[in-house]
């Protein structure tokens, strides 16, 4: 045996899931060590923005740390609704009712604030157990022996070994893949968000909001040329979250350039009260979301590993309901009570087998993969269903239909069945809110139009600590065929733009002409889109480098 | 019975409870009872810790009039004897060990004991005689007793600060000029301070900036040197020297340092361009090889090395460490004092080392070893004169036999910094990458002093440049915040649209002229010219009117307009 220092639990990663992962087995004095790549917590985190606590949740993120709500937080979210848009108009319905089912609260946060908060606490309550929380560490790697997984290894540091290695290193977890549990295969089964936090001092008045309130406003429709999708705006303190989440096969299907679907929502008249005369934008970020209904691990865990939270595809994104913060923190608690059964029945190769039963006990998979979902989508996730539908909508019937139900389709709206129910095709996403806005919709005009910052100096804004001369993704085909899809899917490149991570080239040789995809990472948001679009070999930068949210 | 039961109490009142507690029968006791008892092994460690030190103040309560020192170590002694204030106690115990075991280390740490109770008659200012350390200590042993490089030199006659200049691949390197360009400045300042001559041993004259070369092509530098401010230059030439080897090249060195003095070489004993013992002042080059001489140097003339220095100046001290001082008096100022500082723990702290001499033994040279870069490049002067002086010695065949047989040049890499001109080129070259350097390098030859840089965009493109400009596409070339920061006269940007990331690399340039198709473009914004077009069409009339010796006009009015700004 080798002579790797060791430590109970090691965690990694210190967002939501690592947090409450770590909070939880300090709580039972397991010795556990947290690991984090970001120069702070937080900094390398994105979400749209909204944390949930459910009513019928075992652990809630304010349970594991006391005052998170008034230190971590922004503003609870007391108002709700969503906007059906069809150019110019809109008709919104008030879905407040659908939110707060299951809620016993729901807050927007940024995550540099709300992370970096969280660590503070996790490092005091692992200390304690001997352990504590180390930044600038990226782990790299699962450490075998025998083939088994014993523990992790990082650029940093020599390998550790523990008796439980917590995976929650987010949606692009090495850790999964190297397990072989996770995979970046498939489009369809991930969404890509992008979000601009925007400077609105005045958040109060634009909003009528009082101090302890806040607004979560959805947009579906056909505000996005096409593309599956919707936007959203949440109010923040004295700032807006403003984003955009599109299904990444629709993106590439559609060549569609994410930033440019972001501009849509933010031009649009209906946000233009929100926003007032200047627009600042105070970061541009992205992010990769797993659609868990469809990878969501049934047993994330293998050997003393174990996934939590979007490593393990624990992002519930149906329809207007979007909870992944709230799953992750249930998922690291539960992993770690998990540990510490299986500790005190002496067999801690127990705690992943345990921790995947208190998933399903808990009715945490089912809400990630409701089986509602599994039935329905064998009907409604093909072509013929879908034209059918849309069809059916856009017919004098279908539009008559809605007319005659009118404000009755809020409540249909509000249902939670009908939400999980919903088919992943452009039927509820476009042509359903299209038809609505345009038989029901009201106009919106405003008097002028934001102008937003273009690509290169929303790149220009963000900070970066570049690894010179050691890039983070490598691109093992360059050919347009298989990589092609990153120049509009990667959130900071598009066609014709040379200052983006991937450019489109025409390369001539001997008389030749073909069109080649050339990379360069220094612009890099790491939000894991060319892992699935282009052909890469994609690691996280090392600990401390490559870009530092400061919003989140 | 014991007045205090362990097994009653926890564990946090028995240690305030045992502390008073001096019977150690008592207290073994106490252990019986909570063996038997609790029997907790932090409370029996607990009472076993007071028992071993209250048997060792018994122990220690000896009386120094009546113990048999036969049975006590010299360690023992010394401790016994530091709390005797008795002289007449101290002499008792003195003769009862010379009687004794007589152990001569033992006798010392009394009789010592002795001089400071009476008061030392030496403290009204005669100086302690000096005894070497054999003779002081006979039963230890002196390993450098008999070493060569131990010269034992007192008060000998030092002069001149001497700068050893490093030469690689036929270059006299830069931090040898820094060097020479600092000793000017410290030696014009010092013979204004001391006038040259400091007791008169030798002639008043300014002390010197003495230049060593040694190597296969040491006399090429020679004048180079002097420009750069020696007053006289001391070479070694040898083809055998062509690659730096430690052996040789310490012979050489301390040769020409011991020339005309004392320890001379036979043959060199009287040269005509030195009397003295040694060099007052040495410095090396802090570089792989300089650091290797510098030490190998220093032990030879035994002295010390102050290494990777960063800064240099000369004052008097006042010392106060008896080691230096002799113990004569509680200060004594040292004159001429080279202070070296240098940075600790990676730069967070800075020491300052002084080489002084002790009253028995001289500590010169003064040496030390420069990072480079710390000082600045002088500008040199041609017109300067001095002093050449070839050195000859026979070089033992023993000395070479490390043989270098193959070594590698290190690509230094482009430096783009300290160009007049700066032409630079992005992904506006893409329709034709290979023609678009061609074009940017025709225009930086016609330029008497310019050089070709590209942006990030470039550096990690899928262009397949052509072999003969594919060298200018590596990252050594690229300018930015991951690339090299440039500031020319003139910045000639030709397809960049100027992000802030490659912004940020030149935007402290004189003059930025700008040539893009689009006027939208960042770039336009700090530029002092733009040009709008196509580079391909631009440059070529570019490198034209520079060859005209019309570049200035060209930019102003023919091939663009002056931008707003």
């Amino acid at each position: 045996m080798t002579d790797h220092e060791h430590y109970e639990a090691v965690v990694v990663g210190a967002g939501p899931g690592g947090a409450a992962a770590a909070a939880t087995l300090a709580k039972h004095d397991v010795e556990t060590l947290v690991l984090e790549r970001g120069v702070d917590a937080g900094s390398k985190n994105v979400s749209g923005g909204l944390i949930y606590a459910e009513e019928s949740a075992p652990y809630t993120i304010d349970d594991l740390f006391p005052g998170f709500r008034e230190q971590a937080a922004e503003r609870p979210v007391t108002d709700y609704y969503i906007h059906n848009v069809a150019g110019e108009k809109v008709k919104t319905f008030d879905i407040t009712d659908l939110h707060e089912h299951d809620t016993e609260w729901s807050d927007a946060v940024l995550r540099r604030k709300m992370d970096s908060w969280l660590a503070d606490r996790v490092h005091e309550k692992t200390r304690e157990t001997g352990g504590g929380l180390l930044t600038e560490v990226h782990v790299n790697g699962l450490l075998r022996e025998n083939g088994e997984i014993v523990g992790v290894t990082c650029d940093e540091l020599d390998p550790i070994r523990a008796d439980l290695i917590v995976a929650a290193d987010g949606v692009n977890s090495e850790l999964a893949r190297d397990a072989g549990l996770m995979s970046w295969e498939e489009p369809d089964e991930w969404f890509q968000g992008v979000k601009a936090v925007v400077d609105v001092p005045d958040v109060d008045e634009r909003f009528d909001l009082g101090p302890d309130e806040g607004a979560a406003h959805l947009f579906s429709g056909d505000l996005f040329e096409g593309v599956r999708g919707g936007g959203f705006v949440y109010t923040n303190e004295d700032t807006l979250s403003v984003g955009t989440v599109f299904h990444l096969d629709s993106l590439v299907a559609e060549e569609a350039e994410p930033h440019e679907l972001l501009d849509s929502l933010l031009t649009h008249p209906l946000l233009d009260d929100w926003i007032g005369e200047d627009y600042e934008e105070l970061e541009y970020s992205a992010k990769l979301v797993p659609d868990s209904k469809k990878v969501a691990h049934e047993s994330p865990h293998k050997d003393r590993l174990v996934l939590v939270g979007d490593a393990g595809g624990q992002m519930q994104a149906q329809g207007p309901i979007i909870k992944g913060m709230n799953h992750a923190v249930t998922a690291g608690a539960l992993a770690a009570e998990a540990y510490v059964e299986a500790r005190s029945r002496g067999d801690t190769d127990l705690a992943g087998e345990r921790y995947a039963t208190k998933l399903d006990r808990e009715g945490v998979m089912d809400k990630l993969r409701p089986t509602r979902y599994e039935l329905a989508s064998a009907v409604g996730e093909n072509d013929l269903a879908t034209s059918i539908a849309d069809g059916v909508l856009r017919s004098a019937v279908g539009r008559f239909g809605v007319r005659v139900l009118g404000d009755r389709l809020e409540n249909l709206y509000s249902s939670p069945f009908l939400s999980m129910l919903a088919p992943d095709t452009r039927t509820p996403y476009v042509t359903m809110p299209t038809v609505i806005a345009e038989e029901l919709g009201t106009r919106v005009t405003a008097e002028r139009t934001i102008e937003t910052p273009d690509l290169a100096d929303r790149i220009g804004d963000l900070t970066y600590n570049t690894d010179v001369g050691n890039p983070h993704i490598e691109l093992l085909d360059n050919s347009a065929e298989a990589s092609g899809a990153a120049v509009s899917a990667c959130p900071v490149s598009a066609k014709d733009f040379g200052g983006g991570c991937y450019r489109e080239e025409t390369v001539k040789t001997n008389g030749d002409e073909k069109t080649a995809v050339s990379l360069d990472t220094q612009p890099c948001v790491e939000c894991g889109t060319c892992a699935i679009v282009a052909d890469t070999d994609w690691e996280h930068p090392q600990g401390g480098k490559g870009v530092e949210f400061r919003e989140g | 019975m014991v007045e205090f039961d362990p097994t009653e109490h926890e564990i946090a009142e028995i240690g305030p409870e045992i502390k008073d507690v001096d019977d150690p029968d008592e207290l073994r006791e106490m252990l019986e009872l909570e063996a038997e008892g609790e029997d907790r092994a932090p409370v029996k460690t607990l009472i076993e810790d007071r028992i071993e030190k209250v048997e060792d103040d018994e122990d220690g309560e000896i009386d120094p009039e009546t113990v048999d020192l036969s049975e006590m170590t010299v360690a023992d002694i010394a401790n016994m004897v530091r709390d005797v204030d008795d002289a007449d106690v101290l002499r008792d115990i003195l003769e009862r060990e010379t009687e004794g075991k007589e152990r001569s280390s033992a006798i010392s740490q009394i009789e010592n004991r002795i001089d400071s109770v009476e008061g030392s008659e030496e403290e009204d200012g005669e100086p302690a005689v000096f005894k070497p350390p054999e003779e002081k200590y006979p039963e230890l042993d002196h390993p450098t007793n008999d070493k060569q490089w131990v010269e034992g030199t007192v008060g000998g006659d030092y002069r001149d600060m001497w700068v050893y200049c490093e030469t690689q691949a036929g270059e006299l390197i830069d931090v040898s000029k820094e060097m020479l360009g600092k000793a000017r400045t410290l030696m014009d300042d010092y013979n204004d301070e001391y006038g040259g001559s400091e007791d008169g041993t030798s002639s008043g004259e300014d002390e010197k900036v003495i230049a060593v070369l040694v190597g296969a092509d040491a006399s090429k530098h020679v004048e180079d040197v002097i420009a750069y401010g020696a007053d006289m230059v001391v070479y070694h030439e040898d083809d055998r020297l062509e690659r730096f080897r430690h052996k040789p090249y310490t012979e050489i060195m301390c040769d020409m340092a011991r020339a005309g003095g004392p320890l001379a070489a036979e043959g060199r004993e009287d040269v005509d361009w030195k009397e003295y013992h040694e060099p007052r002042y040495t410095i090396f080059p802090a570089t792989n090889n300089g650091r290797d001489l510098s030490a190998l140097v220093q032990g030879e003339l035994d002295s010390g090395l102050a290494s990777d220095c960063s800064g240099l100046y000369i004052e008097n001290e006042m010392i106060s460490n008896p080691a230096k001082t002799g113990g004569t008096s509680d200060k004594k100022e040292f004159e001429r004092v080279l202070h070296m500082k240098r940075p600790d723990f990676s730069g967070f702290e800075y020491s300052t080392i002084l080489c002084i001499d002790k009253p028995n033994r001289d500590f010169h040279p003064q040496g030390a070893s420069v990072i480079p870069g710390s000082f600045d490049l002088p500008e040199p002067d041609h017109d300067r004169e001095g002093e050449i002086v070839e050195h000859e010695m026979e070089l033992d065949d023993e000395w070479f036999r490390v043989d270098v047989t193959e070594y590698d040049q290190l690509d230094e890499g482009v430096d783009l910094t300290g160009h007049d001109v700066i032409v630079a080129l992005g992904r506006g070259i893409g329709d034709d990458p290979t023609r678009g350097m061609e074009l940017g390098l025709d225009l930086v030859d016609a330029f008497d002093d310019a050089d070709l840089g590209i942006t990030r965009g470039i550096v990690t493109s899928s262009y397949e440049f052509e072999g003969h400009v594919e060298q200018y596409s590596a990252e050594e070339r690229q300018i930015g915040e991951t690339g090299q920061v440039v500031e020319p006269d003139v910045y000639i940007a030709a397809g960049i649209s100027g992000a802030v990331q490659h912004k940020v690399g030149m935007d402290e340039s004189d003059t930025i002229v700008t040539i893009n198709t689009d006027t939208d473009a960042d770039i336009r914004n700090f530029s002092d010219y733009f040009i709008e077009g196509d580079l391909f069409e631009v440059l070529p009339r570019l490198t034209e009117a520079v060859e005209r010796g019309e570049f200035a006009k060209a930019v102003a009015d023919g091939t663009g307009g002056k931008n707003d700004d």
